[in-house]
Order: C-alpha cells, then structure tokens, then sequence
C-alpha cells in the first residue's frame, strides 16, 4: 500500500467518528437552528467521505488494469484552483450578460468579486428577493447579509474592473 | 316625506359595500351601491411575467380564486396562440366546477340562509335584531343544522379542487394548457366519490332547504327584478366531441335569446369618478384615471355594458339561458337557480370525470412572445368574467379586468339608466323602516364580490344609518 | 433540572393542531380554561384566509365558535348587518379579546381606500379599525401575506398604499404568513394561546411550531436538487428549481403538513412552490413560473463520468 493511501484511510476513520459524534449530537441538541447547522455539517462530512472512498476504489481498478492515473480533485477544488490562476475581469457591461437566462450562467458581483449563483438554491429562476443575477449586488448584499460568511460558499468566477 | 337608508357594511358578501336607499311611502325609489376597497390590481399588474398573472390574478378574490385563474389562463393562451388538448381542459374545467360547488354551497348557506332563517341564538355571531323569521320552528332548526353539516361538504368541495390543484383558496394546478398535474386512478377516484358525497347533500338537503324558504317567503319570487336582461360568457361549453355540457355563450334581451357576440362589451364612465379620452370605451382600449371632480359622478364602480344596455350575469342568468330554468326572474329565483345550479354542476363533473384518460401530461415548455394581445372569457361562479391581457418586450404592458360583480353591481349608464342591481332594489316595498330587511336580501342574491370589484370609495356626506332627508 | 428536554423539533412534529385543540378541550373540562371572545377582521384583501379557516378540519370551523371562542364579529359571516353588525364589533371594546386580522391596512387618502362599515354615521376605516381595537386586545394575530408584510395589497405600485398590521401597531403582533394561511396555522396557534399562552416565536414574530424549518430542507424532491436534476416544464416529477421554486427561501411546514384536509400541496402538484409564506412576497418571490432560466451546469454525475468513476 501506498504511504498516501494510509494517510487517506487514516482521513477517513476520523471523518467517520467525528460523524458518528454529530449523529450524537443531533440526538440530545433541543435547538432547532443548530440542528439544521449539525445536519449541514454532517452532510459535508458524509461527502468528503464518499470523495476519499471513491478515490480508493478508482485506485484498485487502476491498479487492475496497471494504469496509474491520479484521481481527479472533485469539481469545487478544481475549479477554486483554476480561479486562483486565471481571474476573468467583467466589466459591468460584460457582467451584464450573465444574468443566468437563455444559456448564460448567472453571475452576481460583490466588493469586486464576480460570483457563480447559477445553481444556488436562494437564486431560483437566476432571481433573489427581486434581484436578478448579471448585477453588481454589493449594496444590497451589506444591507441583507452583512457579517455573514456565505460568500466563502460561492464559486468565484473572477472581478468586477 | 322621504326616507334615507343606509346600510353598511352589507354583510356575507365577499368585501365591503353600502346600500344607500331613498325611500317614499315604504317604496324605494332611488338606489347607490357603493363599493369600498380598492386594492388597483389593473395597475400592479403592468411590468410583470406574464405567466404570473394566473397565480398573481388569483389573489383578486379568496372565495373565486379559481374564476380568475381560468379567465387569466384564457387571455395567456389567446395572446401566445396555444390551444389546449381535450384532456387539458376537461381537467381544468373540473377544477373550475369543484370551486363552483364551494362557493354555491357557502353562498346558500353561510351568506343567504342567515337572512331567512334563525340560527342558534348562543352563537354571538347569529345575533341580530331582524324579525322577519318565517319558516315554522322545526323546519327551521333543521336548516339551521344543515348550516353546520354544509360546512364540512362545502370543504371536501376545496378537497376535491385541491387533489388536482395543489391547494385552494389560490390553487396551482390551472395552467397554460390546462392543468399541471397528471390525473392519476387514485386521484380520480377520490374526486368522484367526494363528488357523490357532495351531490347527495345538494338532492337531500341544499335544494329541499331552498325550497322551504322559497314557500315560506313567496313574496320573493316578485322582489328584486331587475330588467331580467341577462347574459352569459358560456361555461363547460363547446367540447370536441362532448359538445356542450352547460351553457353556451348566449344573451337573452326583450324575451329573446341569441349569441352573445365579444365585440359588444363596453364599460361606461359617465357617472363612475374616472376621466378617460372616450366615456366609453371597449375593454382593450383604455384603463381611465382617477378624476373626483367629476360632475355627475357619484361612485367608483364603473359600467360594463353590452351594446349599450345592463345585463345580469350570474346563475340565474346561465339557468336560462341553458333552459335549465325558466320559472322567473327575481331574488327568489336567483336563490333557487343557484341550488338547481350546484346539481347541474355535480352532473357536468360526472361526464368530464368519465373522460379522463388517466396518466396524460398537458404541459409544454413555453415561451412569452414579444408583443402579443389576448382575451380570457369565461363564466364563473358569480357570472361573466373576462381578462384582457396586452404583452409588450415580454411583460404585460396593459391588463383589464371585468368581473361579474362589476356587472351586476354597476352604477348608471351613460344614458342615465340604473345599473341591474339598482334596477333591482327601485320599486321595492320596505315593510319597516327600521329594519330594512329587504334590501340585503335582494342584493345577496346576486352574490356580489366586491374583493374582485377593485374599486374606491370617496367620502361622501355623514348619515345615520337611517335619516330624514325630505 | 432532573427532565430530559424533549427535542422541540420532534415535539412540534407530534403538536398537531388537532392535538393542540385536544389539550384544550380537556383543560376546559377541567374548568381551568375558559373561552375567549374572538374578533376577525377583515381589511385590504380579498378575504381568502376566512375561506381558508372554513376548510380547516380538526378543529373544524364549527369547534372553533362553539368549543374554542366566542367568535364576535366577522363581515362575511355574521347574521347582523349594517349598524348592528358594527354595535357588535364596538361593543367588545370594553371586554377581554384576542384579535384575528386578515388583510393590508390602506393608508391612502387617511385610509379611504376601505371602509369597513359605519359606526354612528361615520365611516370606519381599516386603518382606524386596527388602531381602535388592535391596541386593547390581549393577542394580535396577523394571519395571511396581506396583513403579515402589505402581501398582494402592497404589490408595487401599491395603488392604495397598503402597510402591514405592525406597521400601525406598536406592540407584539404574532404573525402568520400565507398566501392564504393555512387554517392549522391559526387555529394551532390560537390553540397554543389558550392553553399555554403565546407560543414561542422567531425574531419575524412566527411561530416556531409551524414557521421553523425551510421547505427546501423537508422537500420529498430535494435529492434531484442536490444531484442538479431539474424540470424543464411543469408536470415533471424533479426538482422545479429552475422554474422558480422558491422553496430554498421559504420557511414553513408545508411539505409535511399539506393543504385542504392534507391531501396535496403546490410541489407535489407539479408547480414550484411561489413563496406565498415568505416575507417580500410577491414582488420579491417573482418571477412564479419560468422556462428560460440557465440549465445545463454539470451535476455530479457527469463530472464522475468524466473523471473514469464509472462504479
């Protein structure tokens, strides 16, 4: 075995018992809000899980047929290590176009940053609350989500200039 | 000497209205009906999806939500040049009927028999000071039962509407196309035998009920008149290959009934407080502004007519015209329509539920064209109700909406004559003064709506519910 | 502090309505619990969530006026009308209530733009009425979009310029929204008031027993979401996220509890849901229903296709 394949292993016991910890968790947790948080997190938990396993079962196929490819890094890292290389710049002219309507993706800026919103749930139909995508939302967004975290969970597609 | 009489607000209608009543030796011979609450949903529509006007349109009126959600669906698919399949419209016109039966049930019922019949007097909401009770202590009390048992028929009718319609008040399911759903073995069944529960109520209890206070109130049958012009859109009408099941698009003027031709509806604005380049006007044509200064004037509600004369729409309207009945024309006979109404419909369910062919799907993916016009049609519980849909850069650029209350409860026309409820009330005998029963009863029995009347109210002069006014 | 806490997530779950009227009834058997006079007000609406408590099914309408309250005054269903009707909704002014209000308050023209009755020859405005009687009551239930948040009333341009019942109260107004609200969600709550007093509620003034959890998260189509299967048109049976679901922003128990008796309620009919129980609408849930959305992003199936992971 290789050296790599037992610090996955390894990984993946310890996503197991932190799992089976927030199982317990749930259990005995009275308040509605951080269960949904738990439930979150469990969810990435049990993803992570299921991206270190099936990265092991292409490495025994591999093996079988004595190809040795690297297994694939699942979309979001991929695409969060293109970001880092190659930044678009949107002007707001450019931005306007992605409005996530016939064919375009949906994308949205905020402090410069351009994001993909096309399939996150708050933006049904490329809309939220009566803000449609292919906009500079930086106003809105401080008026609505201020202090809060949710952008780290959006896929950065570039800058806004 | 004159008397002034007002009442307000005439409760069990659906919104707020006033009766304002000149009164001369126990006769009335002057009549305003007002309607109080303006909501402007003409206005609100402009700008928006046009796809969202079934649901949005819907949200006009909480007991004929479904009305306004056939007649937008209708203007959406004249505009777009959809025709819906058979299938389609069996299933929508299935979801139309079931809110027929809700509401002609909780009409009869929860608005129409308070007026007649004593109920449980340790219910504060069945107080009242009214003492023209008729109907002998058994039979009343056995009306006053059916009251409650109604309640639980008159929900499996939204029961029903929701197993295909998602939920109702305001369903989901009536669509461009027809409906969104697939009719399923499972959901079939259980609209039928809801359906029978409901028909058996309406032959055992709704339409005998009706009966008795029709004998015991016979004075009804000659009260409340009106011109007995009457007028229908159609409804559960011109089937491929069931043909019409109800009534067709007719009109019945000076003894004679023909086809009602769309080209003849106008609204007129001579005396309603609206300025306009036109003081008539065909329904694409214009949405008139506001103007209170107006000379003349004494209400909001404007007046639809067809080729220049008033016209009732409604149950008794469509019972005639389809010749389902033809006893009369008055309060009673708007009452006892209605019931025979709510039969007929549980037959008309019974032949669409039959041909259903279980499992179709009816929708496409649609598209909004450019600019497109449409006219929605349709008669609905209350009566004639039409939507008018103008679609510019893909949004709606212009939308009219004529209900069946603004029919039945329109102010004058140009030509200076009343509307048909006020033709209704003029000439009727007031037995007491002081408790002017008559009038509500009259203008119940045309089941106004004003949520969907969308009109304003200006305050007029202070009066006491009951003045002198020479 | 020896008890468990039972979870409230799952306790809600078993709080039915029903359940809720059940513990009443016994309570008033038992004498502790006397009924309430209950006034419904009708303002600027289209008077859709009266309708939706005559489909409420245990409790029923009929239990609610002759088990739960002594209901005083509604305009749709009172025997009494003109002056009278009015006499009777004053005269509660000096007693104990709790108040049910339905529909938008115009402010327009000093709230001419509706008029619910007149009271001594002087019109009664929604406006005034809210004010008169919103204040002395023990309880103010605000029950549908249009009393919530201005709901359809206030749809822009906001002809009569509707406002919420809060917005001319000053003081704690529970608030249930619904486009209409669901007769479980009144009648549950007005049951929580009886029994145990105001239920808790979140920082929107919802109560936590039916306002908790977002219909995303207990929709029965939410694993096509998470594998990026969508509908392309209505009538299918996948995720209707790029139709327009507003189900992702829209907190409330519909896909567990269902409407009219239980049986369907809007996803299970093949439409997204519009957010009609969520703040904002419907200006801010629109657009309803739409086919030009993006689709086409890879969801994780394609992308393990790719990558070889055929097992």
């Amino acid at each position: 075995m290789y050296n790599s394949d037992n610090i996955t292993c390894k990984r993946i016991e310890r996503l197991i018992s932190e799992s089976e910890s927030y199982v317990r968790f749930l259990y005995v947790t009275p308040c509605i809000y951080t269960r949904n948080m738990l439930l979150y997190q469990l969810e990435s938990k049990i993803c992570e899980i299921g991206f270190l396993s099936s990265m092991l079962c292409s490495k025994a196929n591999q093996i079988k047929s004595n190809h040795v490819v690297m297994p694939q890094l699942n979309q979001q890292t991929q695409e969060s290590l293109q970001n880092q290389q190659n930044q678009r710049e949107f002007t707001q002219q450019e931005l306007a176009k992605y409005n996530g309507l016939d064919g375009n993706p949906a994308y949205v800026a905020v402090n410069g940053v351009v994001y993909d919103v096309t399939n996150n749930a708050a933006w049904a139909a490329a809309s939220h609350f009566g803000l449609t995508a292919g906009k500079d939302l930086t106003s809105e967004f401080a008026s609505c989500h201020a202090g809060q975290t949710i952008l780290n969970k959006l896929k950065v597609v570039g800058k806004l200039i | 000497m004159s008397k002034r009489i007002v009442i307000n607000p005439v409760t069990r209608i659906s919104g707020f209205m006033e009766i304002d009543a000149i009164i001369e030796n126990n006769i009335i011979i002057e009549t305003k009906t007002e309607g109080l609450l303006f909501r402007g949903f003409e206005k609100m529509l402009n700008g928006r999806n046009p796809f969202d006007a079934v649901y949005f349109t819907q949200r006009i009126c909480g007991i004929c939500s479904t009305a306004h959600s056939m007649a937008s669906t209708l203007a959406l698919e004249s505009a777009m040049g959809v025709v819906p399949s058979e299938q389609g419209r069996y299933l929508r016109d299935i979801l139309h009927g079931c809110e027929y039966l809700q509401n002609h049930i909780r009409h009869f019922y929860q608005y129409t028999i308070p007026d007649f019949v004593k109920l449980p007097e340790n219910y504060p909401l069945f107080t009242t000071d009214q003492h023209d009770f008729r109907i002998p202590k058994q039979k009343n009390d056995q009306i006053a039962e059916h009251y409650f048992e109604s309640l639980d028929i008159s929900r499996s009718a939204h029961e029903m509407l929701a197993v295909l319609g998602g939920k109702a008040p305001h369903n989901h399911g009536i669509f461009v196309g027809g409906i969104t759903t697939q009719a399923t073995t499972d959901k079939i069944i259980k609209i039928k035998s809801i359906l029978h529960t409901i028909r058996q109520f309406i032959i055992n209890k709704m339409i005998p009920d009706a009966y008795i206070i029709a004998h015991y109130y016979s004075d009804y049958y000659s009260i409340g008149r009106g011109y007995g012009n009457l007028l229908s859109y159609g409804c559960f009408d011109r089937y491929k290959e069931l043909g019409t099941l109800y009534v067709n698009p007719l009109v019945y003027l000076d003894g004679k009934i023909s086809t009602f031709d769309s080209e003849g509806i106008t609204e007129e604005i001579d005396y309603s407080w609206y300025k306009s380049q036109a003081d008539a006007y065909k329904p694409l044509e214009t949405i008139p502004d506001a103007d209170m200064n107006k000379k003349n004037a004494y209400s909001w509600v404007k007046a639809p007519r067809y080729f220049d004369k008033p016209f009732e729409v409604g149950p008794l309207a469509r019972q005639w015209l389809s010749g389902e009945y033809r006893k009369g024309i008055s309060t009673m006979d708007r009452t006892i329509a209605r019931v025979l109404e709510a039969k007929k419909i549980t037959e008309v369910l019974n032949t669409l539920l039959q041909s259903l062919i279980p499992g179709v799907t009816v929708q496409e993916e649609y598209r909004i064209p450019e600019t497109a016009v449409g006219t929605g049609l349709i008669d609905t519980t209350r009566g004639a109700l039409g939507h008018w849909i103008k679609i510019n850069n893909s949004v709606i650029s212009f939308y009219q909406v004529i209900t069946p209350t603004a029919w039945n409860l329109s102010t004058r026309g140009n030509n200076g004559l009343p509307g048909t409820s006020e033709q209704a009330l003029i000439g009727t005998t007031v037995k007491d003064v002081n408790n002017p029963v008559e009038l509500g009863r009259i203008i119940r029995s045309f089941d106004p709506c004003v949520s969907c009347a969308t009109h304003v109210y200006s305050q007029g002069d202070h009066v006491k519910s009951i003045q002198v006014v020479q | 502090m020896s008890d468990t806490r039972v979870c409230p997530e799952y306790a809600a779950r078993l709080e039915t309505a029903a359940e809720l009227v059940n513990k009443v009834r016994e309570e008033i058997r038992k004498g502790v619990l006397v009924k309430r006079n209950l006034v419904w007000l009708e303002l600027t609406g289209c008077s859709g969530n009266i309708i939706s408590l005559l489909d409420g099914s245990n409790p029923d309408f009929k239990y609610l006026i002759s088990q739960m309250a002594n209901f005083i005054y509604d305009n749709s269903l009172m025997a009494a009308e003109g002056e009278k009707a009015m006499e009777q909704l004053f005269s509660i002014r000096d007693k104990e209530y709790i108040l049910a209000v339905e529909g938008a308050v115009a402010t327009k023209n000093n709230g001419l733009y509706n008029i619910i009755g007149r009271w001594k020859g002087e019109p009664i405005t929604a406006l005034k009425a809210i004010e008169l009687f919103g204040k002395r009551a023990t309880h103010v239930i605000a029950l549908g979009a249009c009393a919530t948040h201005g709901g359809v009333s206030a749809a822009r341009p906001n002809p009569s310029e509707c406002v919420s019942v809060q917005s001319v109260l000053k003081r704690k107004v529970i608030k249930l929204p619904g486009c209409p609200c669901h007769p479980d969600w009144f009648l549950g709550t007005l049951a929580h008031i009886l029994l145990y007093g105001e239920p808790e509620l979140d920082s929107k003034d919802r109560p936590l027993l039916f306002y908790s959890t977002l219909i995303h998260d207990r929709c029965p189509r939410r694993s096509f979401f998470d594998q990026g299967i969508f509908a392309s048109k209505l009538g299918e049976s996948t995720c209707m996220f790029k139709l327009g679901c507003r189900g992702p922003v829209t907190r409330v128990d519909c896909p567990i509890r269902q409407w009219n008796q239980y049986v369907n309620w809007p996803i299970e009919d093949d439409t997204p849901c519009i957010g009609c129980a969520q703040f904002g609408f419907p200006d801010r849930m629109e657009p309803f229903i739409t086919y030009n959305t993006t689709r086409g992003v890879r969801n994780v199936k394609e992308d393990s296709n790719k990558s070889g992971y055929t097992n």
